[in-house]
């Protein structure tokens, strides 16, 4: 990574409608007056670059300028750096004036946000497709029972085989060695072992599964007709069997595995088989989670339970539009539409091909089945639109069908793809604000799909009129794992990892810093953030002040940690208290950093984008980093002093700097070190509040108690949590959205399962006169 | 059939753009390519438990020759088709002959030790290496002229729903079987199913068009642009369903008898079926290769509707002096062979789209066995007869080859679509190449 990355990836907040105040203006030569007035100023000495109401010129500023730097800092920037090609004209208080009008004029821009018709995310519609056709089927008990269930028989199933017991299993990882798994019952040359169960899927993602063994197998996922992975002729010398599927998180997918042992030696040579000729038999199934390396599939995501099948649409969309920082459905194209349209298909294919399942028994589509086929439709109808369907409805949307088609079978499928292609289903709060549209926001903010019966029945029976019914929904729905996936997704956002980056660094530097050690470093910062989603507490500060961290044997190694090389994750703390939470995890310190030495601008602007919310513009040209080599007597510290002392760069990384200079103490994979490049390490950093006040703050911890009690980034915790939660911009729920949100997550101790009932109950009751107008 | 001489041509006739097609006619994009070269298909018959050699090869070698018995139904493609005696299968190592006779047959190579199971022992596994017919369709798939939306059909007629050494004979590679379509319907799913939605999807425009305007009605003028946005690409959705009307009646699938199920006297049907739909796949361009596998190795299907009650396999097994068995085993492949007739009729019938003549002029039929003999399990002499014109083969002859092996017939076919490669399966029975005689 090099700063011209940076400013890559900084250069896409151009498009972040609440872009900075960062601006470069250039100086208008008339002559200064005495006594303008901000406006005036602003007209002579701004307006050409940034536009008559800051709303940006295409040639000099194309952003809005937007004013959340602190008055006096932004007045003191103006002073120093503006106009751009004339620097230092400004008068101290003409500064004061213009900066005063900036923050009035522009910082009220925000709140006119728009709340307009948005459609559904492409996950929003993959996840509503997945539980419309889950809403028909039994769901999968829940309990905290995990592992899976093993039938164990004493030969293979084609000839005799005899059950001779069951047991839970933990995992799906056995060496049964040249023995049996139980030596009174099971003969040790030939048994079969069937193991059946759901796997609980944390995250939506490509998966991918692996099966070793060297015997016969067989391994089903989500559809148990059809295995994914079918190796029950053994042939040569394969022992590993790969296949992938398309999961969706917080939803459970049935699988089994079917293991037989054959000694591929006729009876009467088994017979007379010495013991050390017997050949071995093991079995693991392991899982390629997204972006990670495979693993045992470990036990916490088993249950001994058999999920129903499930829809995972594989139609390819065209992604979401992410220039706010989140996905939003606001814009369409006609690439969409053909997905919708191919999707719809898709659908119903799966419905007619699933008919006697989704429809209790109606195993074909016939006239003498048809009246029941029509109350499904109705009610497949209901639910893909989140509200009961007038008379009149009925009528254009499943009794006209089965008028017109040729059979049953057609009426259904035409059913199927009008609704799947309706406006009511593909966008969000199109019809009323009722209860039911409450009940969608409510399912659409925590889970990224369709209300449940239960919400159905609480909007029917008018309960969700009160904040505290709706409060009440929302806790009950925050307990699903949908809501704990998107929690998940969200922190991943928030620590700008939700793409994982390219970890490759230096083998001369970090010899033993591999593919598999940038894994488990995501792995270990996931079951961190697990414990902040799933955990007992749900204290945000804690993302800071943690001095614990997930090692496993390999992790232990690289980080001076002593424990055995196959050690599971366990939570330690290391370094002698000098850790903090997030900002100090070695894989984000890896991933905000270059391939040999730490990069304080990564670090940096990551903490004022991310954590402090604050928007920075683009550099004005790409920089590569100065290379260790040209000063080889300099810190990296000094190295970035040196290339961005020049006033231009020192308007956003005076500000960046000093906070990615708290974090040296950890080099470039995250190790704690008291020296670099034969220096004592200097992590001394300030920062200027919104307020004005400047705080300091000597290395990580000092920076990330400064942090958690930050109001600013508080705020902008709840802010990005809101968007993420909404896909709506906070702005337009007013002004006193954001405060009142960010306090009572103050009040309540910054509980974030909190916060995210909060934020979904404020969105789903929003008042009547932000909603999508009506007619 | 409509006919056109180029895939320019087809798409103007039917009036319909070639954004449009591939969703319509559930083509490939390329699917109509290639309009100045020779269209050039295979498809690879395969019956079980050998043949009676007294009653299937002709005594004659050369453009003179009688059909006997077994292959008198391919009277009417005498001189389109050519027999090919003395083509052995040398492959040897794992497995009983049945097993190697199938796993090797289109492979040319061994199979891997494994879990299948003749009775206690001969144990084997998968064919080390592809098929011939997937190394074609990957040759006639890599490029833009030759490639097809499925590249290649597999079809099955009775093939039971397990998956072992004697059930497979295609592989993509090495321990990679590919399973045969034995469902008519099924297929019939795969290659048209679209058609039908596309039907459904058509009638569901109007009132969805009459929702998004009754929607649009109430929402204010901000979000109405949006709505508005989308009505215009349902209109061009419906636009392009309506432009494909013609395209449908041009192709339309072939209308298959309902609820015909797999069994054993409903081989005929399930034969006559899978026929149709595979010479519409090879009309309709979908693919350039099929193969068409009857039963399996050691076949017992029960073909009462020839007059025998015992099952094929037992049947095979009876000794050369059991005049009755002999009989049997003649009709049996007789009744074979007419499949292999039939499916040449139904090519020579069927124009070839964009080109000169018939499907048949364009398509070569390979019939074989993985069986020289079912009583003796003999792998040499494995009966090859090839029908039609597509290869550039010179067709109307019976030809004798000194006991060669057959991977350089495999070798030739490749030769013929323009894929020269040096060796096929086992290179110890690639000798000299490709077969000499087939051309000249």
């Amino acid at each position: 990574m090099s700063i011209h990355c940076t400013c890559r990836s900084l250069r896409a907040s151009r498009f972040v409608r609440l872009a900075g105040l960062w601006g470069v203006f250039v100086c208008n030569l008339a002559t200064a007056m005495a006594d303008e007035t901000g406006a005036q100023l602003f007209a002579r000495l701004c307006a050409s670059c940034h536009g008559a109401h800051g709303e940006g010129t295409p040639q000099e500023y194309p952003q809005p300028l937007s004013a959340d730097r602190p008055l006096t800092d932004l007045a003191r920037f103006i002073a120093r750096a503006m106009p751009a090609d004339d620097p230092g004209t400004c008068r101290a208080d003409e500064a004061e004036r213009l900066a005063a009008y900036i923050r009035e004029s522009f910082a009220s821009r925000t709140t006119a946000a728009h709340l307009g018709l948005t459609r559904l995310t492409v996950g929003q519609y993959r996840g509503a497709v997945a539980d419309l056709m889950a809403s028909f089927r039994t769901p999968l008990p829940r309990d905290h029972t995990r592992g899976v269930l093993g039938d164990y028989y004493t030969m293979k199933p084609d000839r005799d085989n005899k059950h001779v017991m069951q047991r839970l299993d933990p995992e799906l990882r056995f060496d049964f060695g040249r023995s049996s798994p139980d030596p009174k019952t099971i003969d040790l040359h030939e048994f079969t072992i069937s193991w059946e169960g759901s796997l609980l899927v944390p995250e939506s993602g490509e998966y991918e599964f692996i099966v070793r063994t060297e015997h016969a197998v067989r391994f089903w996922l989500n559809n148990l007709k059809q295995p994914l992975i079918d190796a029950w002729v053994k042939s040569g010398q394969d022992g590993e069997y790969r296949a992938s599927a398309r999961l969706l998180g917080g939803r459970a997918y049935a699988l089994k595995l079917v293991f037989s042992k054959m000694s591929l030696m006729p009876s009467a040579v088994r017979k007379k088989t010495a013991p050390e000729a017997i050949p071995t038999a093991s079995i693991v199934l392991e899982w390629t989670r997204p972006h990670r390396v495979s693993e045992p599939v470990p036990t916490r995501y088993l249950v001994p339970h058999r999920a129903p099948e499930s829809l995972v649409v594989a139609t390819p969309f065209p992604p979401d539009d992410r220039s706010a920082g989140y996905e939003r459905g606001t814009s369409i194209s006609k690439a969409w539409d053909q997905a919708t349209t191919d999707a719809a298909v898709e659908a119903t294919d799966y419905v007619m091909t699933h008919l006697g399942d989704l429809t209790g028994g109606i195993g074909e589509a016939t006239r003498e089945t048809a009246p029941q086929l029509n109350t499904f439709c109705r009610q497949f109808v209901e639910r893909a639109f989140r509200r009961p369907l007038s008379d009149e409805q009925a009528r254009l949307f499943v009794d006209r069908l089965f008028e017109s088609a040729p059979d049953p079978s057609a009426a259904v499928q035409r059913v199927v793809l009008l609704t799947l292609k309706s406006p009511r289903f593909l966008y969000h709060d199109l019809v009323g604000n009722d209860a039911y549209s409450v009940a969608s926001r409510l399912s659409f903010a925590l889970w990224d799909s369709l209300p449940d019966a239960g919400l159905l029945q609480a909007a029917a029976s008018g309960q969700l009129t009160s904040a505290e019914h709706v409060a009440a929904q929302a806790r009950r729905m925050a307990a699903d794992p949908r809501a704990a996936s998107k929690l998940r997704a969200f922190f991943l956002q928030w620590l700008k990892v939700e793409h994982p980056p390219d970890l490759s660094k230096s083998k001369a530097e970090f010899p033993a810093f591999d593919a598999a050690a940038a894994s488990d470093l995501r792995a270990s910062l996931e079951l961190l953030l697990d414990d902040q989603i799933e955990g007992q507490t749900s204290d945000f500060r804690r993302v800071f002040l943690a001095d614990e961290l997930y090692l496993n044997g390999r992790l232990a190694r690289l980080y001076g940690v002593d424990l055995p090389g196959d050690a599971p994750f366990r939570k330690i703390s290391l370094d002698n208290g000098r850790r903090a939470g997030v900002l100090t995890h070695p894989y984000l310190l890896a991933v905000f950093a270059g391939a040999e030495s730490t990069s304080p601008i990564h670090r940096g602007v990551f903490l004022v984008r991310n954590v402090l919310g604050r928007s920075l513009r683009p550099p004005p040209d790409a920089f590569a980093p100065l290379s260790p080599s040209l000063h080889p007597d300099l810190t990296t510290r000094q190295r970035v002093e040196l290339q961005t002392k020049a006033e231009t760069c020192q308007s956003c990384h005076g500000v960046i700097n000093p906070l990615g200079f708290a974090l040296e103490h950890f080099d470039a994979i995250g190790r704690y070190r008291e020296q670099d490049r034969g220096h004592a390490v200097d992590a001394k950093g300030t920062y200027a509040n919104r307020s004005g006040d400047s705080v300091t703050f000597n290395g990580a911890r000092e920076l990330a108690q400064f942090l958690a009690a930050s109001n600013d980034v508080h705020t902008a915790f709840v802010k990005q949590l809101f968007h993420h939660t909404t896909k709506e911009s906070i702005h337009a729920y007013g002004p006193q959205t954001v405060t009142r949100l960010t306090h009572t997550f103050v009040e309540s101790g910054f509980d974030v399962r909190k916060l995210l009932i909060e934020i979904a109950t404020a969105s789903a009751l929003r008042p009547r006169d932000v909603v999508v107008q009506q007619k | 059939m409509t006919r056109a001489s180029s895939r320019r041509e087809f798409i103007r006739d039917l009036g319909l753009s070639a954004a449009v097609l591939p969703f319509v006619l559930n083509l490939s994009s390329v699917g109509f390519a290639n309009p100045a070269g020779r269209k050039q298909r295979l498809v690879i018959m395969f019956s079980p438990n050998g043949v009676i050699p007294s009653t299937f090869w002709p005594d004659e070698v050369g453009e003179t020759f009688t059909l006997k018995e077994s292959l008198q139904p391919l009277e009417p493609f005498r001189n389109r088709t050519l027999i090919l005696n003395g083509i052995c299968d040398k492959v040897r190592g794992e497995g009983d002959n049945h097993m190697r006779g199938m796993g090797c047959l289109l492979t040319g190579i061994e199979l891997f030790r494994g879990s299948v199971a003749s009775g206690d022992e001969f144990f084997a596994g998968w064919s080390r290496g592809i098929s011939i017919d997937q190394e074609i369709k990957n040759f006639l798939q890599q490029s833009p002229a030759t490639r097809t939306r499925f590249g290649s059909l597999e079809f099955g007629v009775n093939v039971p729903d397990r998956a072992d050494t004697w059930t497979r004979m295609v592989f993509s590679g090495p321990n990679k079987p590919l399973t045969p379509v034995s469902d008519p319907y099924q297929m019939l799913g795969r290659l048209y199913g679209r058609l039908k939605n596309q039907e459904n999807m058509k009638s569901v425009l109007d009132p969805l068009l009459d929702d998004l305007r009754k929607v649009s009605e109430a929402v204010g003028a901000e979000d109405r642009k949006l709505l508005e946005e989308h009505a215009t690409f349902v209109r061009a959705l419906e636009q392009e369903l309506r432009e494909s009307n013609a395209a449908q009646n041009a192709l339309a699938p072939p209308v298959l008898e309902a609820g015909v199920k797999s069994t054993d006297d409903n081989m005929p049907k399930l034969s006559k079926m899978q026929i149709d739909l595979l010479v519409n796949s090879f009309a309709a361009d979908f693919a350039r290769v099929a193969t068409l596998q009857y039963s399996h190795s050691a076949g017992d299907a029960t073909m009462r509707w020839l007059g025998v009650e015992a099952r094929h396999h037992d049947v095979s097994h009876k000794p050369d002096d059991d005049a009755d068995a002999q009989k049997k085993l003649t009709r049996i492949n007789q009744w074979y062979c007419e499949q292999v007739a039939y499916l040449a009729k139904r090519l020579a019938d069927t124009p070839e789209p964009g080109g000169d003549g018939s499907l048949l002029d364009h398509t070569l039929i390979v019939w074989t066995n993985e069986l020289g003999k079912g009583n003796s399990h003999t792998l040499d002499n494995i009966p090859f007869v090839l029908v039609g014109n597509g290869f550039n083969f010179r067709m109307g002859r019976s030809l004798k080859y000194p006991a060669l092996p057959h991977n350089r017939l495999w070798m030739s076919l490749a030769h013929a679509v323009g894929h020269e490669i040096k060796r096929f399966g086992n290179p110890d029975y690639c000798g000299e190449g490709v077969l000499s005689g087939l051309t000249g």
